[in-house]
């Protein structure tokens, strides 16, 4: 494990260096507290470190002070070293964000003693971190294709469509629905169906750029979003992605072939219009490529007045 | 530095608390008697340049560094005059400070005419 030695006096720099090196820590040195308040805040900065109460430029509580304020990084742990070894002072350490304190001369057992126990609560740390992104991937993707879950995607499509508003963009907005799935599930299972839907998703992330966004809107829906999109390119990319379902699926069952219809909605277009009213204008879209014939794909042209005719998106999605 | 007469019979070092500290390691001691033999003499200076100057803010600053540094060698008795130096400096009591710089001094002194004994390979 990384740790960071700041310490002025050479001596004592020297003993910590050579205790810690023996104790199997790669060791990073450093002569100041603005050098350790730097070495702190790099990529790959240590995440246990030796701060000297007393250092030029900074010192050891200021350095644990700037620390704590970047609350973006992954949890440091500092033990402050020092001679200075009264109960205020003590406090004065402590509060400045330090999480141990030391006096010095110090004894080289009872400092391994104090570091093994920053590593355990940086572990401690690391499980609990690794325990929040899994609850945040769990409540932003679908379980079974592993892409956003509809309420992420269409927070995203949404902060999308302002970001391109502002910055007079357009965004591009496909709906596709598998033809026919109800019909997979019925011959071959559930099982398949959902190996065809997980595949699915996988050529849809393989088919758009790295900063688009793929969520899986319904069943057997996906919604992708793609960003900053000339006009003129959103039908030839439906079509692409269309022709990438195309190609015959490997399931447990056999090779299968799907289809997807797609509606294609470009927000240039449509000028400021709500989330709701361009999720419409892309499901309409959506049900004409399904009424010629599916396996297409269609552009959803604005309504000349602002109020779309169209019953609404769930009277439509039974009707396919 | 200066050879003075001590004012006491006992080692102006902990040897064996020291070896301790480094673990028995003796290259690594004398890495470390190296190190003070080549930085304390400008240390010193500075710290009589700065008392002479009456720069109390540089007085404290030295003088606990110099505090740290023989505590790390178990200096005991020069590591504690530094100590004092640093506290009546930051107090503003300096009166008694022209009296704990030549102990200081002495005990400095008498610790380099070890350190050179130990590195000679003879214990003095």
């Amino acid at each position: 494990m990384k740790i960071l030695i700041a310490e002025d006096d050479p001596i004592s720099r020297k003993l910590l260096q050579k205790a810690l090196e023996r104790s199997g820590y790669d060791v990073v040195a450093v002569e100041n507290g603005k050098q350790a308040l730097e070495a702190l805040c790099a990529l790959d900065a240590p995440r246990l470190a030796l701060l000297d109460w007393v250092m030029p430029e900074l010192d050891g509580p200021a350095v644990c002070r700037a620390v704590r304020k970047r609350t973006e990084q992954t949890y440091s742990y500092m033990v402050l070293l020092t001679s200075k070894d009264t109960k205020e002072e003590t406090v004065v350490g402590l509060e400045s964000g330090a999480d141990d304190y030391l006096t010095k001369p110090f004894n080289v057992e009872e400092l391994r003693a104090r570091l093994r126990v920053g590593e355990r609560i940086l572990l401690l740390e690391d499980r609990l971190v690794e325990a929040r992104e899994n609850m945040r991937f769990r409540a932003t993707h679908d379980p079974l294709t592993s892409i956003l879950n509809r309420g992420a995607i269409l927070d995203l499509l949404n902060r999308e469509l302002h970001r391109s508003q502002r910055e007079n963009k357009s965004t591009a907005i496909l709906l596709g629905d598998v033809d026919n799935f109800k019909r997979i599930n019925d011959s071959l299972g559930h099982l398949v169906g959902d190996e065809v839907l997980a595949e699915i998703a996988r050529r849809l992330l393989g088919a758009v750029r790295s900063y688009d966004f793929v969520g899986r809107y319904g069943g057997e829906e996906f919604l992708v979003v793609l960003n900053s999109c000339d006009p003129a390119h959103g039908p030839t990319r439906a079509e692409t992605i269309r022709k990438s379902i195309s190609k015959p699926i490997m399931t447990t069952k056999g090779p299968l072939t799907v289809s997807m219809s797609l509606g294609v909605l470009q927000s240039a277009e449509w000028g400021p219009r709500s989330l709701e009213e361009l999720l419409h204008g892309v499901d309409a879209a959506l049900y004409e490529a399904k009424a010629a014939g599916r396996d297409c794909s269609r552009v959803a042209k604005p309504p000349a007045n602002s109020l779309l005719p169209a019953p609404p998106p769930e009277l439509l999605r039974h009707t396919r | 530095m200066t050879q003075l007469q001590s004012h006491s019979s006992e080692p102006a070092w902990n040897l064996p608390e020291l070896l301790v500290r480094v673990e028995n390691d003796q290259e690594l001691l004398r890495d470390l008697l190296h190190i003070f033999k080549e930085g304390f003499p400008p240390m010193l200076q500075s710290l009589q340049s700065a008392l002479a100057a009456s720069d109390w803010k540089n007085v404290v600053a030295i003088s606990h560094k110099l505090h740290g540094m023989l505590s790390n060698l178990a200096a005991t008795r020069a590591a504690a005059a530094a100590g004092e130096l640093e506290t009546f400096a930051s107090t503003g009591d300096h009166g008694a400070i022209r009296g704990i710089l030549a102990r200081l001094e002495q005990e400095t002194t008498n610790l380099g005419i070890e350190i050179d004994a130990y590195l000679n390979g003879v214990r003095a």
